[in-house]
C-alpha cells in the first residue's frame, strides 16, 4: 500500500548570504500511513515548520528524498500540489475579502465553478464573513478560512501548521472538533504539528518528536508514554530547600510542586517521602497519576 | 476531445485567478484606481504645460506627450505583474501561491492581463485629455498604434517580471524596485529625449531596451528620425528574446528560493 508521505534522509540547511549557516533538519526519516493524523510535535526551532514545508513542496531539501503519495515530491511537483494542501499561520492576500480569496485559490487549482468555493464556506462555517476582509476577521475566523482555503482542492493530504495556535479555548476546541469531523467525512491524511500536548494525544494516530532537526521518537501516544521506561508520576506539594535536591528518579521542580517519574507510585512512594525528610524536606501533599504525553515531550526537550 | 477540454479551462481558470486577484483589490482598493488616473493626469498636464511655456512646436510637444504617456501606461502594467509576488510578500502569503500548480508563467500572465486593461484605460484617458488640452492627435494607422500598445505592454510584463525576480532573490529589500524600476529603464530609453544625446555606454544600454525602439517607432510618424531602419522589428525581436530569459530565470530564481528557504522568510 502506498504511504501517505515518506521521508528518508532529510536534511535542509538554510544558507544566508554573510551569515551562518543553519542546519535546520539533521537525516529525517519518517513514514505516514495513508488515511491518519499524524503529528510532529516538538519545541520551538527544533524543525517542525521546515519539515512540514519540505513535504508539502514549499521547500526544497538540502539532501534526501521525500515522497508524497507514492511520487517524488520535487520530480512531479505540479502533479503532487494537486493532490495536498497545506494551512500554515493566519495569511491570505492583502486587500481581498473571504469569499474572493477562496475563489481566487479554488480558481489557482484550476477549478471554476462557484460551488467548491460555497461548500467549503459552509463547510467551515463562513457564511456571515464572505463579504468582510479577511484583515477584519477575527484570529479564530481567519484560521477557519485558512482551514477552507486548504481543502478547496479536495486534497488527499493535508498538512496543518500549529492550526490552533493564537486560538482562545473554545475556539481551538472548535477547530479541533472541525478537523476531527473533515478526517472521518472526507477520509484524508493529515500531518500536524502543534505544542499542545493534549491535542496531539486527542488527534493523533501516531507521533513523532523532532528536537534539534531530528526524529527523537515515534510510536502513538501509548508507545511513546512507554518509551521514557517510567509509566507513572508523584506530584508532590513539598516544603523546605529544594535548591540542591538531590534523587535517585527523574524529577521536574516547578516552585514548590515536585513532580518525580517512576515505574510503580504506589511502591516508590514511601522512599521518596524518606529521601526527602532526610534532606530537611517535608510533603504537605502528594498525588499519584499516569505520565502524559506532555511529560514525555519534556523529558525528550531536555533530552534527559 | 473532453481530456483537452477540461485541460484547456484548467490552464485558463490558473491564469485568470491572477487577473481576479488584482481585480478585487482594484476594486476594493481607493488607492488602486486612483494611481490608475491621478499620477499619469498629472504628469501629462504639468509635461503638456512646460511644452507651452518654453513655447515648444507642435512636433516637439508630442515627441514628450508619447513619452509622458508610454511612462503612465508601462508604469500601471507593470505593477501588476508585480504583484503577483509583492501582494503575497505585503500579506505575508506567498507559501500558498508557492504551494498551488500554478507555474509561475501562467501566474504573471493572467496578471499582464489585467494589468493590460488598467493600462488601456490610462492609454486612452491620456490620448483623450492630450488631444483635447494640447491639440495632440494620433497619426499612425491602427495597425501601427495596436503593434505600438501590444509592444508597451509587453515591455510592461519584462520589468514586472525582472521585479517578480528581485524579490525572490533579495526578499523585501527588492520591493523598492517595484516603483522605482520603470523610472531608470524610462532614463535610458529616451522618454523625453532621443537616445542619441546620451552618452556612452549609456546610449548602447538605451538601444538594449525594446521600449526605445518602441518609441522611435511611434515618433516616427510624427517625423522624428529613427537610430535604425525598422525599430518595430528590433523592439519586438528584444521583447520575445528578454521574455523568454526572464521566464526561465524567475524559474531558477523560484527554485533557489525554495532552497535557501526565503520562501518561508517572506511568508512568516
Amino acid at each position: 500500500m502506498v504511504k501517505a508521505v515518506e521521508c528518508r534522509d532529510v536534511w535542509m540547511v538554510y544558507r544566508t548570504f554573510m551569515e551562518k549557516d543553519t542546519v535546520a533538519l539533521r537525516g529525517v526519516n519518517l513514514d505516514v500511513e495513508d488515511g491518519i493524523i499524524f503529528g510532529l510535535l516538538g519545541p520551538n526551532g527544533a524543525g517542525k515548520t521546515t519539515l512540514i514545508s519540505i513535504l508539502a513542496t514549499i521547500l526544497i531539501p538540502t539532501r534526501g528524498e521525500v515522497r508524497v503519495l507514492g511520487m517524488d515530491a520535487f520530480k512531479n511537483t505540479r502533479k503532487v500540489r494537486e493532490r495536498i494542501n497545506i494551512s500554515s499561520g493566519v495569511r491570505m492576500p492583502w486587500g481581498m475579502k473571504v469569499y474572493e480569496c477562496l475563489r481566487f485559490y479554488a480558481m489557482c487549482y484550476g477549478i471554476t465553478g462557484r460551488k467548491v468555493v460555497e461548500d467549503v464556506i459552509s463547510e467551515f462555517e463562513l457564511e456571515e464573513h464572505r463579504n468582510k476582509r479577511f484583515d477584519d476577521l477575527s484570529t479564530g475566523n481567519k484560521q477557519k478560512a485558512n482551514l477552507a482555503r486548504a481543502f478547496l482542492n479536495n486534497p488527499e493530504v493535508v498538512f496543518l501548521d500549529e492550526p490552533t495556535a493564537n486560538l482562545d479555548p473554545d475556539m481551538a476546541k472548535k477547530i479541533r472538533e472541525m478537523i476531527l469531523r473533515i478526517k472521518e467525512e472526507r477520509d484524508i491524511t493529515i500531518v500536524l504539528t502543534t505544542h499542545n500536548m493534549k491535542e496531539a494525544e486527542l488527534l493523533c494516530d501516531r507521533i513523532a518528536f523532532i528536537k534539534d532537526g531530528k526524529i527523537a521518537a515515534e510510536g502513538t501516544s501509548e508507545e511513546l508514554k512507554r518509551y521514557t521506561k517510567m509509566s507513572e508520576r508523584i506530584i508532590l506539594k513539598v516544603r523546605g530547600d529544594v535548591s540542591r535536591l538531590s534523587f535517585p528518579y527523574p524529577f521536574r521542580l516547578d516552585g514548590n510542586s515536585l513532580t518525580v517519574f517512576v515505574e510503580d507510585a504506589e511502591k516508590a512512594l514511601p522512599s521518596i517521602v524518606i529521601k526527602l525528610a532526610e534532606q530537611g524536606i517535608n510533603v504537605e501533599s502528594a498525588k499519584m497519576e499516569e505520565i502524559t504525553l506532555e511529560d514525555v515531550f519534556i523529558e525528550l526537550a531536555e533530552g534527559s | 476531445m473532453r481530456t483537452s477540454l477540461s485541460s484547456l479551462q484548467k490552464v485558463l481558470s490558473e491564469i485568470l485567478a491572477f487577473a481576479y486577484r488584482n481585480y478585487a483589490l482594484t476594486k476594493n482598493e481607493f488607492y488602486a484606481i486612483f494611481e490608475m488616473l491621478f499620477w499619469p493626469m498629472i504628469s501629462l498636464i504639468s509635461v503638456g504645460l512646460l511644452g507651452e511655456f518654453l513655447y515648444l512646436e507642435k512636433d516637439a510637444v508630442a515627441f514628450i506627450i508619447i513619452g509622458v504617456i508610454t511612462l503612465s501606461v508601462i508604469q500601471i502594467a507593470q505593477i501588476d505583474v508585480t504583484y503577483v509576488m509583492l501582494l503575497d510578500m505585503w500579506s505575508m502569503s506567498l507559501k500558498y501561491i508557492i504551494v498551488t500548480p500554478t507555474p509561475f508563467y501562467r501566474m504573471v500572465t493572467g496578471a499582464w492581463l489585467f494589468g493590460s486593461v488598467r493600462g488601456l484605460i490610462s492609454l486612452v484617458l491620456l490620448i483623450l485629455l492630450s488631444a483635447w488640452l494640447f491639440g495632440f492627435t494620433l497619426t499612425l494607422p491602427l495597425t501601427a498604434m495596436a503593434a505600438f500598445v501590444l509592444g508597451i505592454l509587453l515591455s510592461a510584463m519584462l520589468i514586472g517580471i525582472f521585479n517578480c525576480i528581485l524579490i525572490l532573490v533579495f526578499g523585501r529589500r527588492a520591493e523598492i524596485f517595484a516603483w522605482t524600476l520603470t523610472a531608470i529603464v524610462m532614463l535610458f530609453c529616451g522618454i523625453y529625449y532621443p537616445v542619441t544625446i546620451l552618452p556612452e555606454p549609456f546610449k548602447t544600454l538605451g538601444l538594449l531596451i525594446p521600449i526605445t525602439h518602441y518609441l522611435e517607432f511611434f515618433r516616427s510618424f510624427y517625423g522624428f528620425q529613427t537610430v535604425f531602419p525598422n525599430p518595430l522589428a528590433i523592439a519586438i525581436v528584444e521583447t520575445i528574446t528578454y521574455l523568454a530569459l526572464l521566464l526561465v530565470v524567475a524559474e531558477i530564481s523560484m527554485l533557489r528560493a525554495r532552497k535557501t528557504g526565503l520562501v518561508l522568510k517572506l511568508s512568516d
